[in-house]
């Protein structure tokens, strides 16, 4: 199944590259390579001028009823000029000389402080499309190797926002003026296209992380099971040396490739038996790893098949049909999703399915996105609804199959009833007896025999 | 049934859609109505071949009968019974909970064609005596794209009984190895001087023995009329009473009261079966859950190992119920091991030892004292601490009285730990083939 992973890989990326560049492509022009970098100064700016106010509202309010309020303004002044001014590179540094005046301080404060928060705003989509590209590529490279979707639909939308942004700021990206009523004017139109790309990257990077959690399981269970029986072949000669009195040595490959990947000798380990001096004084772990090694000998030697049965390998899917089922499967599904979305989006098709009055077919509300919602809602709700219908006929079938079998129920009554007769029958056995003694002594109540014997030790 | 990866992409589509509508754009509106109809589009196709009832579970073991610590491969087959490929299942095939998955996985995913079928196995170690059950395999199918499945638990469960462990008899066995070597004394069998096979010494003659007796040659040595002495091994007959009530199912999940009085059980049974004695078995709480009478046939170890594994701690005792119960069905004299936390009422404990007793009978009782077997003192607050200590007195005078009371009876109460519980009873036994109790 590598094969077929690496091929779908590939369609994978392709189609990520191709999403990405027409996103760059859309997008050419604003990216401005340096706003990251002073994007991140101009946040420190307003942060610095945020703390400068607090600092000096607090430092006055605390010094003026000692010292007057006017005392302060030169520290005021000299502060701005240093710690804002000078160490931002903010006008009128490098201009003209320091300020001096509190108020002029003060008026220059604001202006600083509106004109960076525009600035900000102004920047921050720059730098949010380089954020969600860069998150975008991040998690399509983690979706290659990691083979989650999580990954695949995150760099998905991460790219996809770039767009959406651009739309917010009004960015012109692909889009119709009116909607098409020709399929192949819509099939050909830029918006189409980078859409169904968009899709097809889906399409495929999950037809990708398929093929791969086929095959992999697999291929995963015969590397463990080779690991398992290292594992358990190196645990059984470390006892068998430490039986003979010979040095022991705890090697990293046997930790790593055995240990850690082995839930029972694991175990053992953790028991403190195996790999320690002590471990032969607990011969029951001992002799479970020992006996597992000798079943699994048994086993191996005595069945053929046994090998392949532990590592499944005859449940390994065939190549040829996976790659041709992905391909038919994925086109099926890509001209279906083109073709209802159209059906769907188009205005005409409404039309002239409801048979509108004039008057409202020839209206501008038609032409409207919303519109579409009007048979978006219902359709998309079908398909589940169908599905529901089916699904509910399906698991009828499941139900009445997978009770428990008409031996296994009457066992389960017999046993019951031989409970119940078992505890009927001790009963009435308790109460012959209880009603024989207490007609022996003639008392209405009896009285506890074995606190009576109990007195009767004490007495002696 | 939409998965979290389906809702990913429903998430998606109405995040486009949504922005397409607010910023008046068709490519987003466009991208959301993709997402949402490549969401649902398969959906029908997919309720339809998706019949997970076409899947068939066939579970197969190498043994049905286990002792505990055994290992055991579990194989299981998944047959595509319907016409329809499946595109991908996962198969997981549930264990006990308290049992090790040894070697392999009881996991599968993988495609299934139709008419073929997959099969993969593992192997489990079991660790607690009991009646358990593997299964239910659940079966989950998802489409290609993993946006939908659907969940099929196939009930199908394989019975599987897990005897006591063996362990103590194989350190049994080990023991006996090296008292071969002469590295152990004291084990004696119980023989009565007689008219055996084996030949046992001379002694002189006395008038009415038999002249075939008389050995010539060691008259002619010693001067005087010697007779060859035969013996005959006797064999003790014995029954062990085990206590299954809810009491006896406290301590440590594995080393709880019953599981140390079972684990006496089998190694009993083992002893005296090895030297052709009879043992019999009685698990008893409230009810007599089971009991196999004394015997000596070949199957008889696993007649009791059946009866033991079974037990469960619940309910409460009814000695006097049980002992009724075996005495009316033993005739000869026996001796009864009752392996019992005495922790119930003692008026019918009284009762039961009287009728034991009056019918012939010997009996001691091995008593694990409950506090020994839970959490050490030392675990506990200073407040838990000094509330134990305080039940543990209570208990264990409680207990001297029950001791002396019993001993008028002639009944001798052992109390023992985790520690000494096993070593006790082989005591027990030995003592009593010495000093030849319950012959027969």
């Amino acid at each position: 199944m590598r094969v077929v992973t690496w091929i779908l890989r590939v369609v994978s990326v392709a189609t990520f590259v191709y999403l990405s560049y027409t996103v760059y492509s859309i997008m050419s022009g604003r990216w401005d390579w340096g706003i990251p970098y002073e994007y991140i100064v101009t946040v420190f700016r307003l942060l610095s001028l945020i703390m400068f106010f607090l600092a000096i509202m607090i430092v006055n309010g605390v010094a003026s009823p000692l010292l007057g309020g006017q005392v302060l303004n030169n520290l005021v002044g000299g502060l701005y000029n240093t710690l804002i001014l000078r160490f931002w590179y903010m006008q009128p540094y490098g201009v003209s000389g320091p300020m001096m005046n509190v108020n002029e301080v003060f008026t220059s404060f604001m202006n600083d402080f509106i004109g960076i928060l525009m600035t900000l705003w102004n920047q921050t989509f720059t730098f949010l499309y380089f954020l969600c590209a860069a998150v975008g590529i991040a998690l399509f490279l983690q979706s290659l190797v990691r083979m989650d979707h999580k990954f695949v639909i995150g760099a998905f939308i991460s790219i996809q926002l770039i767009l959406v942004i651009a739309a917010f700021r009004d960015v012109a990206i692909p889009n119709y003026e009116v909607f098409p009523t020709d399929f192949y004017e819509f099939l050909v139109s830029k918006a189409q296209i980078l859409a169904l790309v968009s899709f097809a990257y889906l399409e495929s990077s999950y037809q990708m992380i398929y093929s791969h959690s086929v095959g992999k399981p697999i291929e995963e269970r015969e590397e463990t099971l080779k690991k398992q029986l290292l594992a358990l072949r190196m645990a059984t000669r470390k006892q068998d040396r430490m039986e003979r009195g010979e040095k022991v040595s705890t090697t990293a490959m046997s930790r790593s490739s055995g240990a850690t990947a082995f839930s029972f000798l694991r175990e053992a380990i953790e028991r403190k038996v195996v790999g320690t001096k002590d471990a032969l004084e607990n011969m029951d772990a001992v002799a479970d790893v020992r006996r597992l090694q000798h079943f699994v000998d048994e086993l191996l030697r005595n069945d053929p098949a046994a090998k392949d049965e532990l590592t499944a390998k005859a449940a390994a899917p065939s190549e040829s049909y996976v790659i041709r089922s992905a391909v038919t499967g994925s086109a099926i599904r890509l001209m279906a999703v083109v073709g209802v979305s159209f059906l769907l989006m188009n205005p005409w098709v409404f039309v002239a399915l409801l048979n509108l009055p004039t008057g409202i077919a020839n209206s501008v509300e038609l032409l409207q996105p919303e519109f579409m919602l009007l048979f978006l809602v219902p359709v998309v709700a079908l398909f589940p609804f169908a599905a529901m219908l089916i699904g509910s006929i399906v698991k009828r079938e499941v139900e009445i199959e997978g009770n428990l079998t008409k031996e296994q129920k009457q066992e389960l009554k017999r046993e019951k009833r031989e409970m119940k007769q078992k505890k009927k029958k001790a009963e009435k056995a308790r109460r012959e007896r209880t009603h024989v003694r207490r007609k022996r002594r003639g008392e209405s109540e009896e009285k506890d025999e074995w606190d009576r014997a109990i007195e009767d030790v004490a007495r002696e | 049934m939409i998965t979290q990866r389906g809702f990913t992409v429903l998430f998606a589509g109405i995040l486009f859609l949504t922005s397409g509508f607010s910023f008046f754009n068709f490519y987003l509106i466009l991208l959301g109505v993709y997402l949402i109809v490549g969401l649902v589009v398969t959906l029908p196709l997919f309720a339809v071949t998706a019949n997970l009832s076409g899947i068939e579970v066939d579970r197969k073991i190498d043994k049905t009968k286990v002792f505990s610590g055994d290992f055991l491969r579990v194989r299981v087959t998944i047959r595509n019974t319907s016409r329809r490929n499946f595109d991908f299942i996962e198969v997981w095939d549930q264990y006990p909970e308290t049992w090790i998955l040894a070697i392999g996985e009881n996991f599968m995913a993988s495609r299934i064609e139709a008419g073929s079928s997959i099969a993969f196995s593992y192997i489990l170690q079991a660790r607690m005596r009991g009646r358990y059950y593997l299964g239910p395999t659940e079966v989950i199918m998802r489409d290609r794209l993993g946006l939908h499945y659907y969940k099929r638990t196939v009930k199908a469960r394989t019975e599987i009984l897990v005897y006591p462990t063996w362990k103590d008899v194989r350190r049994l066995e080990t023991i006996g190895k090296q008292r071969q070597l002469g590295l152990m004394f004291g084990s004696h069998k119980t023989k009565v001087v007689g008219m055996g096979t084996e030949f046992a010494g001379f002694r002189e003659y006395v008038p009415g023995d038999p002249f075939k007796l008389i050995d010539w040659k060691t008259t002619a040595k010693r001067g005087e009329m010697m007779v060859k002495q035969y013996e005959e091994e006797k064999n003790v007959q014995f029954i062990c009473m085990v206590d299954s009530s809810g009491s006896m199912g406290n301590g440590y999940p594995e080393n709880t009261k019953l599981e140390y009085g079972i684990r006496a059980a089998v190694l009993l049974t083992y002893m005296g079966l090895e030297r052709k004695d009879l043992v019999g078995v009685c698990v008893f709480s409230d009810v007599v859950h089971n009991y196999v009478p004394p015997n000596t046939k070949p199957d008889h170890m696993y007649e009791v190992l059946d009866a033991l594994a079974m037990a469960e701690p619940m309910g409460w005792s009814d000695y006097e119920t049980a002992v009724s119960h075996v005495t009316s069905q033993t005739r000869k004299r026996s001796l009864f091991f009752f392996l019992t936390d005495l922790e119930e009422s003692p008026g019918p404990l009284l009762n039961a030892m009287k009728a034991v007793v009056a019918n012939g009978h010997r009996a001691v009782v091995i008593s694990p004292f409950g506090p020994w077997f839970e959490a050490p003192v030392g675990q506990f607050g200073p407040v838990e601490r000094v509330l134990s200590e305080a039940v543990s007195e209570e208990l264990w005078e409680r207990r001297v009285k029950i001791s002396r009371a019993l001993s008028r009876f002639g009944i001798e109460v052992v109390n023992v730990g985790p520690e000494d519980f096993l070593p006790a009873i082989i005591h027990q036994y030995n003592a009593a083939k010495q000093r030849g109790v319950a012959l027969h």
